[in-house]
């Protein structure tokens, strides 16, 4: 089996085909102290995506509650039982991957949820992880906790669903490294489904084949930011590319968070996939939850994450989450304001470090009245 | 990908140190007779006096070892095989033992099927790769599946509130209110015309390989059948012309040989796939 580099790991890990980058690989950061699960994503990729006849329980984004929700069912701790205790400490991950860990005469550890594991998309909403007893006092990270995780397809830069595809229906785009089913060439064998730690691929039984996000194809093919992202109230989103490891771009906002700052991590990365949607984590949970699911370094993110506004860099970068529908392919910080840019350097959206503040009169002379809190 | 086309060739490899583990039982014949009967068209009975005079042969079917994911615990062990031709057309009566009837497709359901393979082109002496054949010496693949059974006999497609009786009686799609041209893009693989999910009248897909992964529907499809299970059995007859239209599937004269080979899917045991049991070639004669 061939040998490929995931810089999430640290080391080489093994892969059915052999490592070879897109052009351009799609990422998403999701900072997860700003969601408020408002499922807003959730409705707006239903709506554009899965409002089909066999769709009708399946969500390619999802909101949950972190740790007793998921969806499907139990997706996470069922692969981490089966994976069994890995070393995720150091920057070389010293345990196994899916890959390593596939049992004789399969391509990657997995298993195949039920069909009633879809039932329940947002069970345990804001369920907290106990109650607060006598005494308890608010505290960092807080005593009692619970998070939310905005999930989508991660398009892996080594898929685990291509991988298991004894068809190979499954590619992966060169120009963008969005990963699709071929609809016409699918017969819905389930590999991919059973593959997916993060379950992200889903049966369709009218269709009777799989189906899973698009990464918003049609609309980042048009320089524009995915559904999710710009539907995102919280705007808690950015969605763009993300270099290849040793090509990071300082002034490439994904690169700059990822990479440079390090205060976004992927998700469960000793699972080997080499996922693309980059999470800030949450600074009210404790680090030995969270870094089982962000990796070794999730402290040091969360310290860069509380203080961000010593860094004008950083905020800057954070500043231009949800500010505008345009995939942002540089940034900088200019005189207290965010500025994104094109792919051609061209300003493309411009956020204020501070709101300005306006004072209105109690008295508005114009009218002769007082002015008084209509809220 | 060249390297998983490498252990694709490797596999095949190996597959031919695996066909002796499924030789014919030393007690039965191990050649197929192809008795002849009068009529002409498809021959759809699975019961009657049609397949009195046809005599069986018991094909061991073993687990499929070789291409990933593999099938250890295959749960079909033996395929019965009956076969007569008309002159136009040829039919393969198969029966089998089956504890359940599978013919639910959910996420975690899968459906009972079967599948004939015959060469496209004969040669007594370098047959294809039992295994889907190999590149540049193709095989052409009947495939009959229960849950494309359901729908023939229902004479309708399966719909959500067959597959979830409580689901609401509503229509919610607004695909339905769109003509059908506007309606494809989002019907996925049904508007792609994808042969998996669309109700074609028929409960058998006339395919063709030339190896691991390359499983392709043929543009003609004439191949028809019928399946009926009955008293723990699956009764399937695969029915095709003996002159196909088109390529890649074989034309077959009275008097002449040719071979067979078998597979089967246990919806029951999730078999789908690579997750099957398979035979090797099975010699046919077909009587003139």
């Amino acid at each position: 089996m061939p040998k490929v580099m995931n810089w999430q790991i640290g080391r080489e890990m093994e892969y059915p085909y052999e490592g070879k980058r897109p052009d351009a690989q799609f990422a998403m950061i999701i900072d997860t102290n700003k969601c408020i699960s408002c499922q807003t994503c959730t409705v707006a990729c239903k709506t554009t995506w899965t409002s089909g006849r066999g769709q009708e329980y399946m969500f390619w984004n999802n909101v949950e509650t972190k740790p007793y929700g998921f969806y499907p069912l139990g997706w996470d701790v069922n692969i981490l039982d089966r994976h069994g205790v890995q070393d995720v400490d150091g920057p070389v991950y010293k345990g196994k991957t899916l890959f390593e860990n596939a049992p004789d005469g399969t391509v990657v550890l997995g298993y195949l949820p039920e069909d009633q594991d879809y039932a329940h998309p947002n069970i345990s909403e804001d369920d907290s992880v106990g109650q607060l007893g006598k005494g308890a006092f608010l505290q960092m990270p807080h005593m009692q906790w619970m998070y939310y995780l905005p999930r989508i397809c991660n398009h892996c830069t080594y898929p685990a669903c291509l991988a298991s595809c004894p068809r190979q229906s499954i590619y992966k785009r060169p120009e963008d490294g969005v990963v699709l089913i071929d609809q016409s060439r699918c017969r819905g064998y389930r590999e991919c489904v059973r593959g997916c730690p993060y379950k992200k691929p889903f049966f369709n039984a009218v269709t009777r084949t799989s189906e899973k996000c698009v990464g918003c194809y049609p609309a980042i093919e048009q320089g524009r930011q995915t559904q999710c992202t710009m539907t995102c109230i919280g705007k808690i989103r950015l969605q763009g590319f993300i270099s290849p490891p040793g090509k990071e771009r300082a002034d490439n906002p994904i690169d700059y968070l990822v990479r440079i700052a390090k205060v976004a991590k992927p998700l469960y990365p000793q699972f080997g996939l080499e996922p693309n949607v980059y999470y800030i984590p949450p600074t009210h949970v404790p680090p030995p939850y969270l870094r089982q699911m962000f990796g070794a370094d999730v402290e040091l993110a969360q310290k860069v994450y509380l203080t961000a506004e010593k860094d004008k860099r950083l905020l800057a970068a954070l500043l231009l989450f949800g500010a505008t529908p345009n995939i942002l392919f540089g940034f900088k910080e200019q005189n207290g304001f965010a500025v994104g840019l094109d792919k051609q350097g061209k300003e493309l959206v411009r956020v204020p470090f501070r709101e300005p503040i306006f004072i209105r009169p109690g008295f508005d002379e114009k009218f002769q009245t007082h002015r008084s809190n209509a809220t | 990908m060249k390297q998983r086309l490498k252990e694709s060739v490797c596999a095949a490899a190996l597959c031919l140190m695996v066909v002796g583990a499924g030789a014919l039982h030393a007690e039965e014949s191990s050649v197929l007779q192809v008795g002849r009967v009068s009529g002409n068209g498809p021959i759809t009975d699975i019961s009657g006096p049609l397949w009195d005079g046809a005599r069986s042969v018991k094909v061991p079917l073993q687990p499929q070892m070789v291409a990933l994911p593999v099938n250890p615990n295959a749960a079909t062990k033996e395929i019965t095989v009956r076969s007569v031709h008309n002159g136009e057309w040829v039919a393969f009566l198969l029966e089998w033992q089956d504890a359940s009837k599978s013919d639910v497709v959910v996420v975690d359901g899968f459906g009972d099927q079967v599948a004939v393979e015959l060469p496209v082109d004969y040669k007594p002496d370098a047959l294809p790769s039992p295994m889907m054949g190999d590149k540049g010496s193709h095989v052409n693949i009947l495939q009959w599946r229960a849950v494309a059974q359901l729908e023939v006999d229902m004479g309708r497609e399966v719909t959500i509130r067959d597959l979830y009786p409580n689901a609401p009686n509503a229509d919610l799609y607004y695909t339905s209110r769109l003509p059908a041209e506007a309606a494809a893009p989002y019907r996925g693989a049904k508007g792609l015309g994808n042969p998996i999910s669309e109700r074609s009248g028929r409960p058998v897909l006339d395919m063709m390989a030339e190896g691991f992964s390359s499983l392709t529907v043929r543009p003609q499809q004439e191949a028809t059948g019928r399946g009926v299970y009955r008293d723990g059995m699956w009764h399937v007859v695969i029915t095709a012309p003996m002159v196909p239209v088109g390529d890649h599937a074989p034309r077959l004269e009275p008097g002449q040989g040719t071979a067979v080979a078998f597979a089967a899917w246990d919806g029951g045991n999730k078999e789908v796939g690579s997750r099957k049991a398979w035979s090797d070639w099975v010699t046919v004669s077909l009587a003139r």
